[in-house]
């Protein structure tokens, strides 16, 4: 069996892959992040390394352990790591601290028009432009993830038992407010129109809460924990990671109370591991756990094409360049793939 | 079979403040040279740890939502182990050093439930570091120090050159009735070779088919009923699967917080493999281990440690589980 498909090898080869550029380079890739037309790949071993199409990309030694998150504010990337360092990253590799919290590692960075945030343990720090000194939002739990809706007027902390949802009032003073819910929630979103929150959980399930009433739900049904989840063509869906297929929920007209999720289904009944939007569009970009990636249509499953196969490891990172020209794949392994997404760039 | 070599191996070092975690813990980082290890401590440890890799953990204690109200895990230790599992270099081992305070509980039940983690490391011991002049003491002022005992698969009886004979004999007495499985080792200065406490994989199956207890026949007359004893129970004839089921998962459910930790092997009527389980309050890690070995007797054991275990008429409910 195996000699047979050693024997011709190219053919199992996606034209993706055919026509991109394939790294193995042994090292898990824990994220990556669109900044413009370039992607930012943040390593196990504490280095990123910047894709851009034209130039080759060089480690840039950031962390001294593990990149453990990415986030972007303008042309500029952020990190945090394992050695309690909060960073910026510019595209031409400069890099300078904004924070460091010694032992403690820094778990969470996002940022939104120069306010730069990061998470480390309880507290959420922030440093608002021209600012040296970060504004400390303590909370009850070490904090599984923040993000900053569409405006940047409100700030989502989620943590165990909740979500701490600071508001921003027009005197600059930050106010919150808590919404509970039972059990660990993890990474948090708002749906890009504003009107959802939604969480992850320590349980194979996803927490929303509809902000204009409180209205909350769980969303369950899974097979294992959800660590990607992602709104799709504006607020249209939520597609979600942890089952065997990418479980899309309805979240436009009255959300996904009492509607079914729309399931996409891929060959080889592995698990969904990674999930990202493809931008502009009402489809998605699966990585499964055996190292696939698909692009399918939500609404139309049939229209569903291979971009990786597999490589024994779970994909761990999907980004696509903001002008749509290239996408990168990264999985446990150590392995990217950097293509052009469409033929005719084809050199 | 081979994600198991994938798994880290995860020690846990509990004990009470001031009975030596702390040197134990760097005589491992110091004479283990040339291996590579993740330190987990909390930030209010009592000394120095001179290891590359330390990072401080805030003990939180989760509840699972999912209405088992013992199902508590400790959330800084998914977070932490899964972010070492993303580092480039692979780790030989991780410990977790625990504060003086804490319940081994939620360290162990951690391992059962969060799937992440159990994919890629595994619970490969708890030991406890005791004090021999202070421990009985301790035993019966805390309960946290009788779950320490409970939970060990070592208990590390540290400091007995400053306790007489006799007194030496009366704290490994009293280790013994809550926790007759452990293996108790004298020390000194935490003076103890490492291949005793780590690498043990007490936590596997395979090793449950090796625990000969001691059948203690002490009388359980002057203890009080929040005391952590151990009873076992031994029958030469097959058990019934299905009564068995029955007693043994309506039981954990109604008194899985006072059990915690059973072990067993399981000798079913009509099938001819061995049925080998272990458990932490509720949680179990449960399945047929091969066939009895030949020319030997099959038996069934069972051990349970905890609280009121005199209360919930283990006995008969084992008896009634023997096929007739």
């Amino acid at each position: 069996m195996k000699a047979d498909t050693n024997q011709f090898p190219e053919l199992d080869k996606t034209k993706f892959e055919q026509r991109g550029t394939e790294f193995k380079l042994g090292i898990p890739i824990t994220n990556a992040v669109t900044v413009g037309n370039s992607i930012a790949v943040g390593f196990g071993d504490g280095t990123v390394r910047i894709f851009t199409s034209g130039k080759s990309s060089e480690p840039l030694k950031a962390h001294k352990g593990i990149v453990l998150c990415m986030s972007k504010d303008g042309d500029n990337i952020l990190t945090g790591g394992d050695d309690g360092r909060f960073l910026n990253i510019s595209l031409d590799g400069k890099i300078s601290e904004i924070g460091n919290f010694g032992t403690r590692w820094v778990d969470h960075v996002t940022a939104f028009n120069g306010s730069l945030v990061c998470s480390s343990g309880n507290i959420v720090y922030l440093w608002s432009p021209n600012h040296k000194e970060p504004k400390l939002f303590e909370h009850n739990s070490t904090i599984g993830g923040i993000a900053f809706d569409a405006k940047g007027r409100r700030l989502a902390v989620s943590r165990y038992g909740g979500v701490t949802l600071w508001k921003k009032d027009y005197s600059n003073k930050w106010n919150s407010s808590e919404l509970n819910w039972k059990g660990s929630h993890n990474k948090v979103i708002f749906s890009p129109d504003g009107k959802y929150l939604v969480t992850s959980m320590q349980e194979n399930q996803l927490h929303f809460w509809r902000l204009k009433d409180k209205i909350d739900s769980a969303m369950s049904g899974y097979g294992a924990k959800i660590k990607s989840f992602a709104f799709v063509d504006d607020s249209k869906y939520l597609a979600t990671s942890g089952a065997k297929e990418a479980v899309c929920w309805p979240f436009d007209g009255d959300g996904p109370v009492g509607r079914e999720p729309i399931c996409l289904p891929y060959v080889g009944n592995k698990l969904v591991t990674f999930v990202e939007p493809f931008p502009n569009e009402n489809a998605i970009l699966t990585g499964l756990s055996d190292g696939s990636v698909f692009l399918s249509e939500i609404e139309k499953a049939s229209n569903t094409i291979i971009i990786r196969s597999f490589t024994e490891f779970e994909v761990s990172a999907i980004a696509v360049t903001k002008d749509c020209s290239h996408l990168l794949i990264g999985d446990m392994g150590g392995n990217i793939l950097w293509t052009s997404i469409w033929d005719e760039e084809k050199k | 079979m081979e994600e198991t070599n994938k798994q880290v191996p995860v020690t846990v070092l509990t004990g009470f403040l001031g009975a030596g975690k702390t040197t134990l813990l760097n005589r491992i980082l110091t004479e283990q040279h040339g291996k590579k290890y993740a330190v987990i401590v909390n930030e209010f440890g009592e000394q120095g740890i001179d290891n590359d890799l330390v990072v401080d953990a805030d003990e939180e204690v989760f509840e699972m939502n999912n209405g088992c109200i013992c199902c508590t895990v400790r959330g800084d230790l998914i977070r932490i182990l899964s972010g070492l599992m993303k580092r480039a270099d692979k780790l030989d081992a991780i410990i977790v050093e625990t504060t003086g305070l804490a319940d081994p509980a939620p360290v162990a039940q951690t391992f059962f439930v969060d799937q992440d983690v159990a994919d890629r490391t595994k619970l490969d011991a708890i030991v406890t570091v005791a004090d021999a002049v202070h421990l009985s003491t301790q035993l019966t002022d805390h309960h946290e120090a009788e779950e320490q005992i409970a939970f060990a698969d070592v208990v590390l009886l540290n400091k007995i050159d400053l306790v007489d004979e006799s007194g030496l004999e009366v704290v490994k007495e009293r280790i013994k009735k809550i926790n007759p499985f452990a293996k108790i080792i004298n020390t000194t200065k935490c003076g103890v070779s490492l291949n005793e406490i780590l690498n043990l994989d007490a936590f596997s199956l395979k090793r449950v088919l090796d625990v000969e207890p001691d059948f203690l026949t002490s009388d359980h007359d002057h203890e009080h009923d929040d005391d952590v004893t151990s009873l076992s129970f031994v029958s030469d004839t097959p058990l019934d699967m299905e009564k068995f089921q029955d007693w043994f998962s309506k039981l954990l459910q109604t008194k899985g917080q006072d059990i915690l930790r059973t072990k067993g092997i399981l000798d079913f009527t009509g099938e001819s493999d061995r049925y080998v389980f272990q458990g932490v309050h509720m949680l179990m890690d449960a399945s047929p281990m091969g066939k009895w070995p030949e020319g030997k007797e099959r038996s069934s054991r069972l051990v349970f440690i905890g609280r009121n275990l005199e209360s919930m008429n283990l006995k008969e409910g084992f008896e009634n589980c023997k096929s007739a």
